[in-house]
């Protein structure tokens, strides 16, 4: 076995056992959110607050019966997504999304997210490399 | 974390140092010499940020890289934290809650050692006489003062940061650190992590900062604070140079915040 074959087994391990439920920086995520509760979400987007020390959007979801319901979205701070590659227009009024995330625990039509998709399914927004 | 979780994890960072260790073909610039400043000490100066010891799952974070030691500022240590029967009571407490008090979660400063654990980014200014810590985390700083002055021997106006001198020690600098605020009780001073470990006004805090090379700052610190601990702890928290040309961006946490009403524990 190589060195590096061994280092990748090492680093998977380590992987496995460090998978602890995320956390946020300002927040406790569990004390808020539950990851046991992923939830997808497709809707056009009505309002973003790109601020501190989360940024916020709000989206506007069909659900089956035909009626409208208002989702908020929490999303990484600011800094974070700026070193990620995100700006300011990175979500647009209007425009229909995807939302991956995960559900609050008490709150109704609130998530927090863990990616943010275009209709075509480009990757709007996204924690993956996420520092804050 | 179960005991046995920990023990492999300690068993595994060996490992995990050894095979992020870079090869002496790629070891170029980051881990080049140490500069100087007009005064011979060795320059501190520069933009930091932890080093980040907690890969993400396979698929991503689902949320921030941080240290483990923001999560446990214990982490790593053999045993964990020497916490009074009442801090290790409080503790778990605060642990069965997911540490839904934090009093970061209502934007209030999480302090001296959270500053060094938390994921935002820090530029330290190094001057003859005075070294600047600027962080982004609330566009707060830190002033150790390096001109010979003692600590004072009372602080009347604590701070979350409280008051520091340092001296050097060779090429390490040693920053003390006293007069932390406390609320009535002494259940009520800071967090020094997501899990709750108290801080209490009876602290002093002594930091070692090494700039092992150019790209890598070592601090060594040690709390000693007998009102919650049962002895005097010591941890290594890594930093690493940020290279990527950007500057601070400020970070106000009572900007937009809005979950503390939304945080239920469990």
């Amino acid at each position: 076995m190589t060195l590096r074959l061994l280092c990748n087994f090492v680093y998977s391990f380590a992987l496995l056992l460090l998978m602890a439920p995320p956390s946020l920086a300002h927040h406790s995520f569990a004390a808020e959110y539950d990851a046991n509760k992923p939830v997808t979400l497709k809707g056009m987007i009505a309002r973003v607050e790109w601020t501190n020390p989360h940024i916020r959007f709000y989206i506007d979801v069909k659900n089956p019966g035909g009626k409208t319901a208002r989702w908020e979205i929490s999303g990484p701070s600011v800094n974070a997504l700026a070193r990620n590659g995100a700006k300011k227009d990175s979500l647009k009024i209007g425009e229909t999304v995807t939302v991956e995330g995960f559900l609050a625990r008490e709150v109704k039509n609130l998530a927090n997210m863990k990616t943010v998709k275009s209709a075509d399914g480009k990757i709007l927004l996204d924690r993956i490399g996420d520092q804050q | 974390m179960t005991g046995r979780l920990r023990t492999a994890i300690l068993l595994l960072l060996p490992l995990l140092e050894a095979c992020s260790a870079k090869s002496p073909a790629a070891a170029t610039n980051p881990s080049a010499g140490v500069s100087r400043t007009a005064d011979g000490k060795p320059d501190l100066s520069g933009i930091w940020e932890m080093k980040k010891d907690r890969p993400c799952p396979p698929g991503g974070c689902t949320d921030n890289q941080v240290v483990n030691q923001f999560f446990d500022i214990g982490a790593g240590l053999s045993g964990g934290l020497p916490y009074q029967p009442w801090a290790k009571q409080l503790v778990q407490q605060r642990m069965e809650l997911n540490g839904k008090d934090d009093p970061s979660s209502r934007c209030i400063p999480g302090g001296l050692v959270k500053l060094h654990t938390n994921p935002f980014r820090r530029k330290i200014i190094q001057s003859p006489g005075i070294l600047v810590i600027l962080f982004e985390r609330d566009a707060t700083y830190r002033q150790i003062y390096t001109d010979g002055r003692p600590l004072p021997s009372e602080v009347d106006l604590t701070s979350f940061n409280g008051v520091s001198a340092g001296t050097w020690d060779g090429d390490t600098l040693v920053v003390q650190s006293v007069g932390f605020k406390q609320g009535d009780t002494e259940k009520d001073g800071a967090w020094l992590d997501r899990n709750g470990s108290p801080l209490t006004g009876a602290a002093k805090i002594t930091e070692r900062f090494r700039r092992v090379d150019h790209g890598n700052l070592e601090v060594t610190l040690t709390v000693d604070d007998p009102k919650a601990y049962t002895a005097p702890w010591t941890i290594k928290l890594n930093q690493v140079l940020v290279t990527d040309g950007q500057e601070l961006l400020d970070y106000n946490c009572t900007e937009n915040e809005q979950d503390a009403v939304h945080l239920v524990g469990k």
